[in-house]
């Protein structure tokens, strides 16, 4: 493990991390759509943009953080429960990560955004699934909500992590500290 | 309106309500340790004594700890609504998952039986119980020291290469930037709809359209982010950090009696709402 965490991945990772939590915490991170929950969430793309951007270790890293900030603040029963706030969002950054790499070769725009739309299911899946064991909705309900705040969620992600990293991309060109590179 | 830009005033991270009592002088270690178990210990507790037991000792700490009970309260407040929704169609909608026990009412679909109830009661329960004793942890234990707790109790997995000091250096970094960003944000919100941006009002059946709404403050965010944290990579390189050194810490805990005989009570505790069968 000694070599995967860089500077630059502890940096990335907490600094992401802040922005989830931020997301979080200021309620920016919710955007009104027309589903039964009304809200899409975007406070895991920090998540999707840790892995797509510095690999897996900081992509489930980043998910903690999102998952524990998410526990600490939550105002429903359900993410008040450990198993169903934290556990899931640890795959979040994983998946993207495994999507970008296995697509990248083939086009850069289609990577991310694959990315960014599986790793938003992969949320979706894995709390909905975590809420039907542990009790809190039955499989119907679960269904519904997957279907209506899912793929919309899913849309909006997209939309935003293409957004961001593509802006990133073009603007953090040389920006980068050569440092760690040299060593 | 102006409320809507006032981000940083939200922000409860890393409060801390200094009364000086015996849970504040607690290592911060075994109080971690003894939260973490306590949580896990009351998430999996599915009886009504189990969880009312849980309950009074959340309001204990809270009297032990001489916090207003009102800071763990308005964490409350604002679920209320949520919970009693939740409740509503869990009792509506459960009771063919959690069919056991007595079958109070049927009609059509609807089936409320003793467990769908117990379901409903516990779940709620269960929710204040987790918010009062976060409460009490956050409220009485300073961000260090709960990053240097999280440290320490970490360490033992040093032996299996697990980067636990710069795991707790991640944690430092994100409770560091979330009030800076927060201050970031205000300036750009007030900046862009000082040239007048509009932040979601378009049509509600427009996802795309009201992403799009977003964009303006969600790009300039992570870049911002992002260039900060270029700057803190540099910072750090050229001060020549390396991840993976053995460091020796400024300040070092120090477990005493008390500390232990919290800990055992705890795990006491636990242990009864994790393995005793609860009549109830």
């Amino acid at each position: 493990m000694k070599g995967s965490l860089s500077v630059r991945n502890i940096v990335i990772a907490g600094v992401l991390g802040a922005v989830a939590i931020l997301l979080g915490v200021t309620r920016l991170g919710y955007i009104p759509v027309p589903t039964a929950a009304g809200n899409a969430t975007i406070m895991h793309i920090p998540a999707i943009i840790g892995g797509i951007m510095q690999g897996p270790v900081v992509g489930a890293i980043v998910g903690i953080i999102f998952g524990v900030s998410s526990f600490l603040n939550a105002t429903v029963p359900l993410f008040k429960d450990p198993l169903v706030a934290i556990l899931p969002r640890i795959f979040i950054g994983v998946v993207a990560w495994l999507v970008y790499v296995g697509i990248r070769r083939r086009s850069e725009y289609l990577a991310i955004g694959t990315a960014a739309f599986l790793g938003t299911l992969t949320n979706t899946v894995l709390v909905l699934t975590m809420a039907v064991i542990r009790g809190y909705m039955g499989a119907e309900v679960a269904w519904t909500v997957a279907i209506t705040s899912g793929i919309p969620e899913a849309i909006v992600g997209t939309i935003v992590t293409l957004a961001v990293v593509l802006a990133w991309k073009q603007i953090g060109k040389g920006k980068k500290s050569k440092i760690s590179e040299d060593l | 309106m102006a409320s809507e830009f006032e981000l940083s005033r939200n922000i409860t991270i890393g409060q801390y309500v200094p009364t000086d009592s015996f849970i504040h002088r607690l290592d911060p270690r075994i109080k971690l340790l003894v939260f973490t178990i306590l949580v896990l210990a009351i998430a999996l507790n599915t009886s009504y004594l189990g969880n009312a037991l849980g309950l009074l000792l959340a309001i204990y700490l809270f009297w032990a700890s001489k916090i207003p009970i009102s800071y763990g309260l308005s964490g409350i407040k604002p679920a209320i609504p949520f919970i009693i929704i939740l409740a509503v169609l869990q009792l509506i909608f459960q009771g063919n998952v959690f069919s056991g026990g007595t079958v109070f009412f049927e009609y059509g679909f609807i089936l409320i039986t003793s467990e769908s109830i117990r379901l409903v009661i516990v779940s709620a329960v269960r929710f204040v119980e987790i918010i009062l004793l976060s409460s009490v942890l956050t409220l009485s234990t300073s961000t260090t020291d709960l990053t240097h707790a999280i440290q320490s109790l970490l360490s033992p997995l040093k032996k299996i290469k697990f980067p636990v000091h710069e795991i707790s250096l991640i944690i430092t970094i994100a409770i560091r930037f979330v009030p800076t960003f927060a201050i970031e944000m205000e300036k750009m919100m007030k900046a862009q709809a000082s040239r007048g941006a509009d932040f979601g009002s378009g049509e509600w059946w427009r996802i795309i359209q009201r992403t799009k709404d977003m964009l303006p403050i969600i790009i300039p965010l992570f870049n911002i982010a992002l260039s900060r944290a270029e700057d803190l990579i540099l910072a750090m390189e050229s001060r020549c950090y390396t991840p993976g050194n053995d460091r020796s810490s400024y300040s070092v805990y120090q477990s005493i009696g008390r500390d232990y005989i919290v800990l055992v009570i705890g795990l006491l505790i636990s242990a009864l709402l994790l393995f005793y069968h609860f009549p109830f």
